[in-house]
């Protein structure tokens, strides 16, 4: 792990004790551990909706920025869990106060990404776009979501694992859930979130708008997937925290994550190895994921007219200009933490039309894009070059890329049109997640004048 | 309404906020009033800024109709807000004809003969499925109008069976996770 986050879920607890007490303990994991940047944050539960990872640059005032957030915009502190006005207002304002702290130089930088987006359908379109428009494009402060959420050992049947479902997408339309969304949605396919997982979905509906809204893959680690420690006892609401784990004397196949880095992989194209250089990658969008270790690199140019963008980025060229796009895959060349080595089958290219700033907020759906490439690669070790020529680019388009073991491919939700071979839906209580591998990249806009 | 053809419809406004309560709430208020099972007993969202699951009951016997009557002024007596017709004409029905039948493992016709139910769809396939395929019940199968038919929506399953999309043990909503 060369960086990571480390959270809590908001609660009056946290908020009282946790965030203060966690501190000492994060900073000793960064001196300890020199190779790693370990990121204070916290699991916010955003109001009206779902959870999001907020972190900040490390510094002085690091625990009192995220104390003084979760204290006063925390859905569960503030009891505004439910999807309404004032609380989707609230969670808009929590963004800005983060934006502020950062203007004021109380933290250097901030960043939010929503967690699990789909999993209970309380994140609406509407609320995505406004976290994403609620802090300035010169530097926003909520920048995306997660493409595939944690928990990825939960749908490992029983008696291996505990037999759920996988990243515990066991839910379905509630209260607070947007009527739009359809029951498929409640479900990860591939492992991946359906708003991602979906070609000519939600994620694409976002990147269609052509601004900024990354995807990441995160362990969402609270207790591990067949380990042999248990939590500690103690009281947690007097002291805001479990006691140290002990040993259990038998393996929990129970629970169902894995630990940060064992399964899933957020690669940020990070210009130096320091928080505030990751935290500009993230920002960048220089982003690209894998589950089990899939691949080992991932290189994308898009090029045209002398000049190239990669993952995040904007290639701006004159109408007309033929662009072609790059991708060197550097392959797995070696076992995961499963122990075998994954075998790259097949990779996808995704294009869409640029369509600009949605009518409809609650729009999630984009119906130019689709999958226009795929490329047989079947291989696990060395390095192949992909390309794909887009032509003479005359209307503003995105790409984007992803890639399977091949060993589970479906249909896709929106057709065999859109998504011929797509990730497949996955099963409840029988979903190995190693046997189901996939990456995706974050997408390049070509935008032509 | 909820069945198009429903000859007398009620709808009952709660506190619930979820499912789980609501069901309790719908199948504990039958049990009192002594409704036969040819009466649908349907939850539906409410999302008027105070989001909360309202319940209806409907019925399509003439016949039926003097037990809702009845049915009316006792959850009205008891303090309920009642209304002519259903909230709306997407309930997820949680009584309906058949519903105690539909226990343990049903191929889908033995399913749809047995109750209520009109179709089966399964989720991340646009294929029909097979009236020989197993679904698992869980015994907790609801299906949901759709257009004037009630239809259940099923996901693959390990063994090759189907089971019904609704998970009767949901993960609760931010308990340890």
């Amino acid at each position: 792990m060369d960086w990571l986050v480390i959270t809590d879920h908001g609660s009056v607890t946290h908020a009282k004790i946790g965030v203060e007490k966690v501190n000492p303990d994060i900073r000793e994991a960064r001196d300890a551990h020199e190779d790693t940047l370990v990121f204070q944050g916290l699991e916010w539960n955003i109001p009206a909706a779902e959870h999001g990872t907020v972190f900040v640059h490390p510094g002085r005032h690091e625990v009192s920025v995220l104390k003084q957030f979760e204290t006063d915009y925390d859905g569960s502190v503030k009891g505004a869990g439910d999807s309404t006005p004032a609380n989707e207002a609230l969670a808009v304002a929590g963004l800005s106060f983060l934006a502020d702290q950062v203007k004021r130089r109380k933290v250097k930088d901030a960043l939010m990404l929503a967690n699990h987006p789909a999993r209970k359908g309380i994140d609406s379109p509407h609320e995505i776009r406004a976290w994403r428009d609620a802090t300035s494009r010169g530097h926003q402060i909520a920048v995306g979501f997660e493409g595939a959420p944690g928990h990825q050992a939960a749908g490992l049947p029983k008696p291996l694992g505990m037999g759920r479902a996988r990243g515990i997408y066991d839910g379905s339309p509630g209260a607070n859930s947007f009527p739009g969304y359809p029951l498929e949605s409640y479900r990860t396919w591939g492992g991946f979130d359906w708003m991602t997982a979906t070609v000519g979905g939600l994620w694409d509906s976002l990147i269609a708008e052509g601004r900024p809204w990354w995807i990441t893959a995160n362990s969402d680690s609270h207790q591990v997937y067949a380990d042999t420690a248990a939590r500690g006892g103690g009281d947690f609401n007097a002291n805001g925290r479990y006691d140290d784990p002990v040993y259990a004397g038998r393996i929990d196949v129970t629970q169902g994550d894995f630990w940060p880095g064992q399964y899933s992989r957020t690669h940020v194209g990070s210009d130096g190895f320091s928080y505030g250089a990751v935290m500009d990658g993230i920002r960048a969008g220089r982003i690209w994921v894998d589950h089990g270790q899939l691949i080992s690199g991932l290189d994308v140019r898009v090029s045209g007219g002398g000049r190239w963008a990669t993952l995040g980025g904007a290639l701006h060229v004159r109408k007309g200009t033929r662009v072609t796009l790059s991708m060197d895959v550097a392959l797995a060349g070696g076992p995961n933490w499963a122990g075998f080595t994954p075998k790259l089958a097949r990779v996808d290219v995704i294009q869409g039309d640029v369509t600009g700033t949605v009518a409809d907020k609650d729009t999630f759906t984009a119906p130019t894009a689709r999958v226009v490439k795929s490329y047989e690669v079947n291989k696990d070790t060395g390095t192949v070059r992909l390309t794909y020529d887009l032509g003479r680019v005359d209307h503003p388009v995105y790409l984007r890329t992803r890639g399977t073991d091949g060993n589970r491919s479906a249909v896709g939700a929106l057709g065999a049109k859109v998504d011929p071979a797509g990730p497949a839906i996955d099963v409840v209580g029988d979903a190995d997640p190693w046997r189901d591998l996939w990456f995706y990249s974050n997408p390049v806009w070509i935008l032509p004048s | 309404m909820t069945p198009l053809s429903a000859h007398y419809a009620i709808g009952i406004d709660t506190d619930a906020t979820t499912l789980r309560e609501a069901d309790r709430l719908l199948q504990g208020l039958a049990a009192e009033l002594g409704l036969p099972e040819d009466v649908f007993g349907c939850t539906h969202l409410v999302r008027d800024g105070r989001p909360r699951v309202a319940l209806s009951l409907a019925a399509e016997a003439v016949a039926a109709e003097p037990v809702l009557r009845t049915a009316r002024d006792r959850l009205t007596a008891q303090g309920y807000e009642v209304r002519d017709g259903a909230p709306d004409e997407a309930g997820r029905a949680v009584l309906y004809p058949g519903v105690s039948a539909l226990t343990g493992t049903l191929t889908l016709a033995e399913l749809l003969a047995r109750s209520a139910i009109d179709r089966v769809t399964v989720l991340g396939t646009p294929d029909e499925p097979a009236p020989d395929a197993r679904l698992v019940t869980r015994e907790h199968v609801r299906p949901q109008w759709r257009n004037g038919h009630l239809v259940l929506a099923a996901m693959p399953a390990a063994g090759g069976t189907l089971v019904p999309f609704e998970d009767p043990d949901p993960t609760p909503c931010c308990a340890d996770h």
